[in-house]
C-alpha cells in the first residue's frame, strides 16, 4: 500500500515538474500514442528539458485535438500530437481544430501500402471499411472500374464490385485477412512488412505514394512500381483523371500527408527551439531507427517544410472535390459524413 | 521483471486478504497507475502476479473472518471458518494454499505453456464460430453463472444497451450519447467495472467487516496442512479438473466453480459431514480457484472475449499496454506470452512461499478493522476511474455505474452478466455485420465448428429454460 501511495505521489510530482506537454488524442496504447512516446524520449536530450504524453480520449481522436484548439494552444509549452486520421476527419466532420492556425513542428509523410491475396479473383474485393480506409475505397474503385465514368457510374460500380466489411478493428481485420475472409488488406508500412510482406499467401497490391512539394505523389522507393496512379496507367493505358481521382487525392493526401505530426499554435515562443531538436534528433541515426521501427522508414518534413505541406494541402480543397468526397462517403461507404462550406470561408 | 513481479505479488496479496476486495478490485485500481508501467511487459507480469496472489489472499478473510474477500473464498469459507473457530486455522489456510498453489501451477503450465499453440485456434476460428462463440459466452454468463434466468437476461439487455453507446460502426456517428461529447467514445470499462463490482463490494464490506473475530493461536498446523492436501489429492485435482474447465468457458466466473468444485467433494463423500470445519471442504473448492483464473485466459486471450469478470479489467488493461487481445498481433509476440506466465506462474509460487512463511503475520492483516481499508480502497477506485479525463463527467459517470451496481446487487440481478453483455455489446454487433456481409446461410452450413457452437447455444437455452421452470414450480 505504501508503494501505491508513493506511486500516487509520484504522479502529482511528474505533472508538477514537466517542462513540455505532448497532447497525443487519444487512450494510452493506441498506435499514436505509442509514436508521441517514442519521440517525447529520444527529442528529450535534445530538447534538454522533459516531456509529459497528456492522452485525451474521445471518438474518433477528435475531442482531444479540439480541447487543444479551444483551451490550450495558447500554452506555449503544450505541442498537439495529431494523425492521419485527423487530418480525414478535418475535412468530413465538423471539428474545430483548423491546420492553418498553427505552426509545423514537423510531421512525418508517410505512405500507406495496401497488400492482397495471392491468387484470389477479387471478384469481389472484400475489404475492411472505416473512415480511415477512405482513400482505399477510391483506389479500389479506380482500379477496378477504370477511367471516364461520372461520379455515380462509380459508386454503382464500387458498389457491385467491393464488399465493405463495417466494423472490424485493426487487429480483427489482419486476422480475417491472414484466414482469407477478407482478400485486401492496407497497413502502413511497419505494420504491412510485420503482417503482410511475412505473410506467403499475401502479396503487394497498390500503394498511395508519397505528395511532393508540387503536389503530385511520387513512387515509393520501398516497393517502386505499385503506385496506384502507374498501376492505373498500365491497366487502362492512360494516367487517372477527373473528379473522381479530384476526391481521391484530397482524401490520401489529408491522410498520408498528415500522418504523423507536431503542431504549436502560431506566434509560439518556442517554436524555433522545438524545430531546432527536432531537427537535430532527425539527424542522430539511433534516434531514427528507434522512430523508423514503429512506422517505417520516411523521412521528416521539419518547420518550415511543415508548413509548406499545409499549405499543398489545402490547394486540393476545392469545393467539387469536397462535394464528391461527401457524396461518396455517404452514399457508397455508408459513413455519416458532413460538407464543410466552412472550408472556403 | 523480478521488482514487478514482487510487486505484483505483494499488492495482489493484500488485495486478496482485504474483505471484500479481490482480484477485480486489485485490477481496476491499477487503471489510476498506467502511466508508471513505462515496459508493456512489465506490466503484463504485474497484472498477473496480482491476479494469482490475490486469489491465494482471498482465502484469508474466508477462513479467518468468515467473510469472502471475493467470489472465490466463499465456498471455501463454509468449513475454513469453522476449522478456525476450532483453532485450526493455519492447518485450513496451509491446505488451502498448497491446494491452490498445485492446481495453480499445474493448470498454469498446461494453459501458458501451451497457450501460443493454441493461437493456431484463431486461424479456424473466423468471424461466424467467433459470433457463436461470443453469444454461447453471454449464454453462459446468462443462464449457468445464475440462476435468476429472467434477471439476468434484464442484466444482458441493460449491460448491451450500455455498451453500444458510443459510435455507430457503420456511419461512424456519434450513437445514444444526447449530445453529450463525453460519451461519443462509450462508458469505460473502467468505471462500469468499478461501478458494478469494486464499489458495492467495498461498501458492502463495510457493513460485514466490522464481524472481526479475535486471533487464534495458529501455530505448529502448517505441516498438518500440506499433508492434508496430499491425503485428500484426488479432491484438491479434481477441484482443480472443475475450475479448469469452468474457466475456459467464457463469461462465468470463480464463484460457480468454487461452488461446483465443493457440490463436487460433498457429492464423493457421501459418509462424511460438511459445513462444520471438514478439511476436505477446504481442500474441494480451493482446488477450483487458481485453475479457473488460469485457464479463463485462454477465451481472453485467444478471442478477446473474457473468461470472467477479473480477465474483463485484464482485457482493458492490456489495450492500455498497446496488447490488443484476441488478434494476429500477438502470435508473434513471443515475449507478452513469456509475461503471461512467468507473472502468473511465478506469482503462485512466491504467494505461496510468502503465505507459508509468513502466516502468522498475514494473519494480523486480516484482523485490521475494515473501517481503515475502506477509505483507501474507495480513494485508490475513484483515482482510477477519474484518469480518463480528470473531469466532473469521470466522477459523474463513476456515480452512475456505482448505483447501478448497488441496485444490482441488492435485487439480484446479475451483475457478471451485466458486465460482459457490456463488453460484448460491440463485438456482437460488429461480428453480426460481418457475418452478415461476408456469408450466407449456405456457406454458413458448411462451417462444423459454427454448427457445433449453435447446438451448444439452443441446447444451453432449452437446458436452462426446462430447469428454471421446474424450479420455479
Amino acid at each position: 500500500m505504501k508503494k501505491l501511495l508513493a506511486l500516487c505521489l509520484m504522479a502529482f510530482t511528474t505533472s508538477a515538474i514537466a517542462d513540455y506537454i505532448f497532447v497525443v488524442p487519444q487512450k494510452p496504447g493506441g498506435g499514436t500514442s505509442q509514436w508521441a512516446q517514442i519521440v517525447a524520449t529520444q527529442l528529450e536530450p535534445f530538447l534538454g528539458e522533459k516531456i509529459v504524453i497528456k492522452n485525451i480520449p474521445g471518438a474518433r481522436d477528435i475531442p482531444g485535438f479540439n480541447e487543444w484548439h479551444n483551451e490550450m494552444r495558447n500554452d506555449d509549452k503544450i505541442i498537439m500530437i495529431s494523425h492521419g486520421g485527423n487530418g480525414i476527419a478535418f475535412l468530413q466532420e465538423n471539428v474545430d481544430y483548423d491546420y492553418a492556425e498553427y505552426d509545423s513542428i514537423g510531421l512525418m509523410n508517410l505512405n500507406i501500402i495496401a497488400g492482397k491475396r495471392i491468387g484470389d479473383e477479387m471478384s469481389p474485393v472484400k475489404f475492411a471499411s472505416g473512415s480511415g480506409k477512405v482513400p482505399e475505397a477510391y483506389a479500389i474503385t479506380l482500379l477496378l472500374c477504370g477511367p471516364g465514368l461520372t461520379m455515380n457510374e462509380y459508386l454503382a460500380c464500387f458498389k457491385e464490385n467491393v464488399v465493405w466489411v463495417n466494423g472490424m478493428s485493426g487487429g480483427e481485420r489482419r486476422l480475417a485477412f491472414k484466414r482469407g475472409e477478407l482478400n485486401g488488406t492496407r497497413e502502413n508500412p511497419a505494420s504491412y512488412k510485420k503482417h503482410v510482406a511475412s505473410d506467403e499467401n499475401a502479396e503487394l497490391w497498390f500503394h498511395h505514394g508519397i505528395l511532393q512539394a508540387d503536389g503530385s505523389h511520387a513512387d515509393d522507393l520501398n516497393y517502386p512500381g505499385f503506385q496506384l496512379e502507374i498501376l492505373f496507367e498500365e491497366r487502362w493505358g492512360v494516367a487517372p483523371s477527373g473528379e473522381f481521382y479530384d476526391a481521391y487525392k484530397l482524401a490520401k493526401s489529408f491522410r498520408d500527408g498528415l500522418q504523423k505530426a507536431l503542431w504549436v499554435n502560431k506566434g509560439n515562443t518556442n517554436t524555433f527551439t522545438l524545430r531546432n531538436a527536432l531537427h537535430e534528433m532527425s539527424m542522430d541515426p539511433d534516434a531514427m531507427k528507434a522512430i523508423q521501427k514503429k512506422v517505417g522508414k520516411y523521412e521528416w518534413m521539419i518547420g518550415e517544410d511543415g508548413n509548406a505541406q499545409v499549405d499543398t494541402l489545402m490547394t486540393f480543397i476545392t469545393p467539387r472535390a469536397l462535394i464528391n468526397l461527401i457524396h461518396f462517403n455517404k452514399d457508397a461507404l455508408g459513413l455519416a459524413s458532413v460538407y464543410k462550406e466552412s472550408l472556403f470561408e | 521483471m523480478i521488482t514487478a513481479l514482487l510487486l505484483g505479488t505483494l499488492y495482489g496479496l493484500i488485495i486478496g486478504i482485504i474483505p471484500a476486495a479481490g482480484a477485480t478490485t486489485g485490477l481496476v485500481i491499477l487503471f489510476g497507475f498506467l502511466s508508471y508501467f513505462t515496459d508493456p511487459y512489465l506490466g503484463v507480469i504485474f497484472c498477473m502476479a496480482t491476479v494469482a496472489a490475490s486469489t491465494t489472499g482471498d482465502t484469508y478473510t474466508g477462513v479467518l473472518l468468515g467473510i469472502p474477500g471475493a467470489n472465490s473464498s466463499a465456498a471455501t469459507m463454509v468449513d475454513g471458518h469453522p476449522l478456525a473457530k476450532q483453532g485450526k486455522a493455519t492447518y485450513a489456510l496451509t491446505a488451502a494454499i498448497t491446494t491452490s498453489t498445485v492446481n495453480g501451477l499445474l493448470w498454469g503450465t498446461l494453459t501458458f505453456a501451451l497457450l501460443p499453440w493454441y493461437m493456431k485456434l484463431m486461424m479456424v476460428f473466423g468471424v461466424p464460430e467467433l459470433w457463436a462463440f461470443t453469444m454461447l459466452a453471454l449464454g453462459c454468463v446468462g443462464f449457468v453463472s445464475n440462476r435468476f434466468w429472467v434477471r439476468s437476461i434484464i442484466a444482458i439487455i441493460v449491460g448491451t444497451l450500455l455498451g453500444m453507446i458510443g459510435v455507430d460502426p457503420v456511419t461512424n456517428a456519434d450513437r445514444w450519447t444526447f449530445g453529450w461529447d463525453y460519451l461519443a467514445d462509450g462508458i469505460q470499462l473502467v468505471a462500469m467495472c468499478a461501478g458494478l463490482f469494486a464499489i458495492p463490494e467495498i461498501i458492502n464490506g463495510l457493513k460485514e467487516g466490522e464481524a472481526t473475530t479475535q486471533p487464534h493461536d495458529t501455530s505448529g498446523q502448517t505441516w498438518d496442512g500440506v499433508k492434508a492436501t496430499w491425503k485428500y489429492k484426488w479432491d484438491a485435482l479434481r477441484g482443480g479438473a472443475i475450475g479448469a474447465a469452468v474457466g475456459f468457458l467464457p463469461g462465468i466466473g470463480g464463484g460457480v466453480a468454487d461452488w461446483m468444485g465443493y457440490g463436487a467433494t460433498v457429492a464423493a463423500n457421501p459418509d462424511e459431514e460438511f459445513g462444520k470445519g471438514n478439511i476436505r471442504g477446504v481442500i474441494g473448492p480451493e482446488g477450483t480457484n487458481n485453475a479457473q483464473k488460469a485457464t479463463s485466459m485462454i477465451p481472453t486471450v485467444l478471442f478477446g472475449i473474457p473468461g470472467a469478470s477479473f480477465a474483463a479489467v485484464l482485457l482493458g488493461l492490456f489495450m492500455y499496454f498497446g496488447f490488443e487481445l484476441g488478434t494476429i498481433d500477438l502470435a508473434y509476440d513471443t515475449k507478452f506470452f513469456d509475461s503471461l506466465t512467468y507473472g502468473f506462474m511465478w506469482g503462485t509460487v512466491l504467494v505461496a512461499i510468502i503465505c507459508i512463511v509468513l502466516n502468522k503475520y498475514i494473519c494480523k492483516i486480516s484482523y485490521v478493522p475494515y473501517k481503515y481499508y475502506f477509505p483507501l480502497l474507495i480513494g485508490f477506485i475513484i483515482w482510477a476511474c477519474t484518469r480518463y479525463t480528470g473531469g466532473w463527467e469521470d466522477y459523474a459517470i463513476l456515480g452512475c455505474t456505482s448505483a447501478l451496481g448497488l441496485f444490482c446487487r441488492k435485487y439480484k440481478y446479475s451483475r457478471p452478466a451485466m458486465l460482459m453483455a457490456f463488453i460484448l455489446a460491440t463485438k456482437v454487433e460488429t461480428l453480426t455485420i460481418q457475418m452478415t456481409t461476408l456469408y450466407t446461410i449456405e456457406t454458413l452450413m458448411t462451417r462444423p465448428i459454427f454448427i457445433i457452437l449453435m447446438i451448444m447455444i439452443i441446447g444451453l437455452f432449452t437446458f436452462s429454460i426446462r430447469k428454471n421452470k421446474l424450479e420455479y414450480a
